[in-house]
């Protein structure tokens, strides 16, 4: 008999999209690719079945059940294999804490059951990562009453009384998703005064900057990007590389110079991958903004609401700040063709760690690698001390050489690294398959490099919804970037004994007050007992997240206008990143960056993959003869890239 | 680079019927080398024909490589691996190839490697300005 049916929780981060999912299931259970292939019931019980959407899985891929007391995992003569802890099971008893793979997907179970996803949300006002915020509905009367038909009448607009100005070309978010598709624009011959770019902060690369300075990233280290991925130039030439080669060989520098060039051209293979100093890459963004004018097309505001116009436009309501002291007023901005690039509407926090703020009003000793957390290092560096990292990916890699920067000036600073499971072998596709090192997956960047404009991308674009979620969960995964110093940081680490990384499940996290310490308690595996990590600070360096609908701005949208949405809680978009649903006569908005991850291009939060956006979203607009805009030819963008070159205007 | 299988053709072709014709100019004319001759023409045709063929190979050796790049090393191996392709089959296994009776290996090197060369340096630089597309698109540049 089974009065209560035994439930579990599976927990694992969607290789694709990094997400977390953690449903609480009741056995049986069978996991598989194909809903129909697997069995609804199991010894006369109702089965939860959970698709897992990859060519590795089988169609009915594995069973968890229950077996005289104890839990079960039953391979169903899989393809690929089910792995239990790394070692390849046909039949296994399943423990606490076991981990799962099948495919690309890395699933832990747990008999307990823990609160959900959390995230940190940004300030609207100061754009800064505040742990403390909890979204609240405005109270005024703005957005105005008229915000809530599907389409607005001019005239109802201009007797609100409140200011309404007119352009042809607006971005919302003013990040450098906005910057790319202005810069293409008046690259295409659109004028300074058509054009409106609406953020929080003038610099286009103000949140990114803060963010990368966050997780440790000062201005003379490397961002994980491309040489050739130049925010402040379309055609990618010079590259980084290229300018720092010249940079060097006026100073004199000559074998530094040479180096670089032999990195672009024998990387990832005989050299290590060129990446460019964040610095460096900040400089030729205001080159470029000053060269386009951005400063004129900058409008400070915070936009509330996006709503169709009856005349085939759209209209922005938006609170704007003309000055810095000034108190905020309200405004309207109408537009026929918009582009959206928020970016990140959040950063995820792992909910234990959450939890753990909330009971102890603790926000000292556990951070997440994006708040501003130098403190953090300061404190180490005077009285030394055990951090704990939570997450391993590029952000996790530079906060260890951070604290082995820290470690140069006391010696009595050690590292534990918590990992969810272990990673004996990379993610497997066609006949590739990723490298792994201590438990660290490489890639030189984000994404497969053929994502952005090689093999990979066309896949991906020709792919249908379900293909394309498959190819995202083998590609993606989290990684971080060979490089050199890393790799010895952990080896020379682990050798002298102040690194140690550690695989569990969080149960919980506590203080404790005795020692002024933070408690991490894990589950062991099989329920043998439970682990006790003892820190003086832990760091989420688990990453961002964009939900869409964490967003005030987009999820209004979604609701508004009934917008269709990805698995992942994205924006659908067409292989233009039009998003279709919102279109309005002539009227057209595009998106572009994180919002749009599981449509037609996977590497949409990068520099290349924003320009790439910019890029179709732009001849897109030009096929629709927008006005004062001319598609990009041969001619035409040897003549602009002169002018780049030369630093004048477009 | 993250070429694809068209995209291979369709550079090879745009480059070496253009960098590549202009660089063997002087060679056919007899401004360099021994003096006017049609073969430096032939050369380059022959490695536009048979580039279609290899470039099948080395797009079917990209996917073994997870990031499917090929760096500039690996186009410069292929290139090698070429031009001794062409070599050993017009001088060793002496097949009767039109237009390439009066090869001479010394100056078909030097030839050969500037044509490399200017093919690769355009690649890089002129490719990308005046097709702002061609690298999101595998090297199609049509």
């Amino acid at each position: 008999m089974n009065p209560q049916p035994l439930q579990i929780r599976l927990s694992w981060s969607d290789p694709a999209t990094g997400q977390r999912r953690e449903p609480i299931l009741a056995v049986p259970i069978a996991l598989g690719r194909e809903f129909a292939q697997m069995p609804d019931e199991l010894r006369g019980l109702r089965v939860s079945r959970i698709l897992l959407n990859s060519a590795e899985v089988s169609r009915y891929h594995v069973s968890i059940d229950e077996d005289s007391g104890t839990l079960v995992v039953i391979d169903q003569n899989s393809q690929n294999g089910t792995f239990i802890n790394g070692q390849r099971q046909a039949r296994s008893v399943l423990g606490n804490g076991d981990t799962l793979q099948i495919g690309p997907y890395q699933i832990t179970i747990s008999f307990l059951a823990s609160s959900s996803i959390s995230t940190i949300a940004f300030h609207p006002d100061t754009d800064l990562p505040d742990p403390r915020l909890v979204a609240t509905p405005s109270s005024d009367n703005f957005p105005p009453l008229v915000f809530g038909q599907s389409q607005v009448a001019l005239q109802d607009l201009h007797a609100t009384g409140l200011p309404v100005e007119e352009v042809d070309y607006a971005a919302i978010g003013a990040g450098l998703g906005s910057f790319f598709w202005v810069d293409l624009l008046r690259i295409c011959g659109v004028k300074i005064d058509r054009i409106a770019a609406l953020g929080m902060e003038e610099k286009p690369y103000a949140r990114y900057k803060r963010l990368c300075m966050n997780s440790q990233i000062p201005l003379h280290e490397r961002l994980r990007s491309n040489s050739d991925s130049c925010p402040d130039n379309i055609w990618g030439w010079p590259s980084y590389a290229l300018r720092e080669v010249w940079h060097d060989l006026l100073k004199g520098k000559v074998s530094d110079a040479l180096g670089y060039l032999w990195q672009v051209f024998a990387e990832p293979d005989f050299a290590q991958t060129y990446t460019p100093r964040s610095g460096n890459v900040f400089d030729s963004i205001d080159r470029e903004s000053k060269r386009i004018g951005w400063e004129q097309m900058f409008r400070h505001g915070s936009v509330r609401a996006i709503r169709k116009t009856s005349d085939g436009r759209y209209v922005l309501a938006y609170s704007r700040r003309r000055s810095s002291t000034g108190s905020p007023d309200r405004a309207f901005l109408i537009a026929p063709y918009l582009q959206l690039a928020t970016g990140y509407p959040a950063i995820q926090f792992l909910p234990d760690l959450k939890a753990y703020r909330e009971k102890t009003g603790d926000f000292e000793s556990v951070v997440n690698a994006y708040e501003q957390h130098d403190r953090v290092y300061q404190h180490l560096e005077q009285h030394g001390g055990t951090v704990l990292i939570r997450g391993r990916g590029i952000v996790a890699s530079r906060i260890v050489q951070r604290i082995y920067e820290a470690r140069q000036k006391n010696k009595q600073i050690s590292l534990l690294h918590l990992m969810r499971s272990a990673k004996p072998q990379g993610n497997k596709f066609g006949s590739s398959q990723r490298q792994v090192e201590n438990h660290y997956e490489f890639q030189p960047f984000n994404w497969p490099k053929a994502c952005w404009g090689g093999e990979l991308r066309e896949m991906l674009e020709k792919a249908d919804p379900e293909g394309r979620k498959r190819l995202l969960a083998h590609w993606g995964g989290t990684t971080t970037a060979d490089r050199r110093d890393w790799k010895r940081i952990v080896q020379q680490g682990v050798n002298e004994g102040w690194y140690q990384i550690t695989f569990g499940e969080v149960e919980k996290v506590e203080r404790d007050d005795t020692q002024n310490r933070t408690v991490t308690y894990i589950q062991e595996k099989g329920l043998k007992g439970q682990i006790r990590l003892e820190a003086d600070f832990i760091i989420d360096a688990t990453g961002l997240d964009a939900h869409v609908t964490a967003s005030p701005l987009l999820g209004d949208l979604v609701n508004h206008y009934n917008l269709p949405l990805h698995d992942n809680g994205r924006l659908v978009v067409a292989n233009d990143f039009e998003v279709t649903d919102m279109r309005n006569q002539r009227g057209r908005i595009y998106a572009a960056g994180a919002i749009t991850l599981g449509g037609p291009y996977a590497a949409v939060d990068s520099f290349l993959g924003l320009q790439y956006a910019a890029l179709c979203a732009v001849d897109s607009l030009a096929a629709v003869q927008a006005p004062r805009l001319e598609r990009l030819n041969a001619l035409s963008s040897l003549w602009q890239w002169l002018k780049w070159a030369t630093n004048k205007s477009p | 680079m993250t070429p694809t299988l068209f995209g291979r053709w369709q550079t090879r072709l745009l480059l070496l019927g253009t960098v590549g014709v202009l660089i063997t100019l002087p060679f056919g004319l007899g401004i360099i080398g021994l003096g006017a001759d049609f073969v430096y023409f032939w050369v380059v045709g022959y490695i536009a024909v048979f580039g279609l063929g290899w470039d099948i190979l080395y797009d079917h050796l990209q996917k073994f490589r997870w990031d499917r790049d090929w760096p500039g090393l690996f186009q410069l191996f292929a290139g090698i691996w070429e031009a001794i392709f062409l070599i050993l089959i017009v001088k060793v296994l002496s097949l009767p190839l039109p237009g390439m009776q009066n090869l001479d290996i010394g100056w078909f090197v030097r030839h050969y490697s500037l044509v490399w060369l200017g093919v690769y340096v355009v690649s890089q630089t002129l490719m990308r300005i005046l097709f702002p597309r061609w690298r999101f698109r595998g090297g199609q540049w049509l």
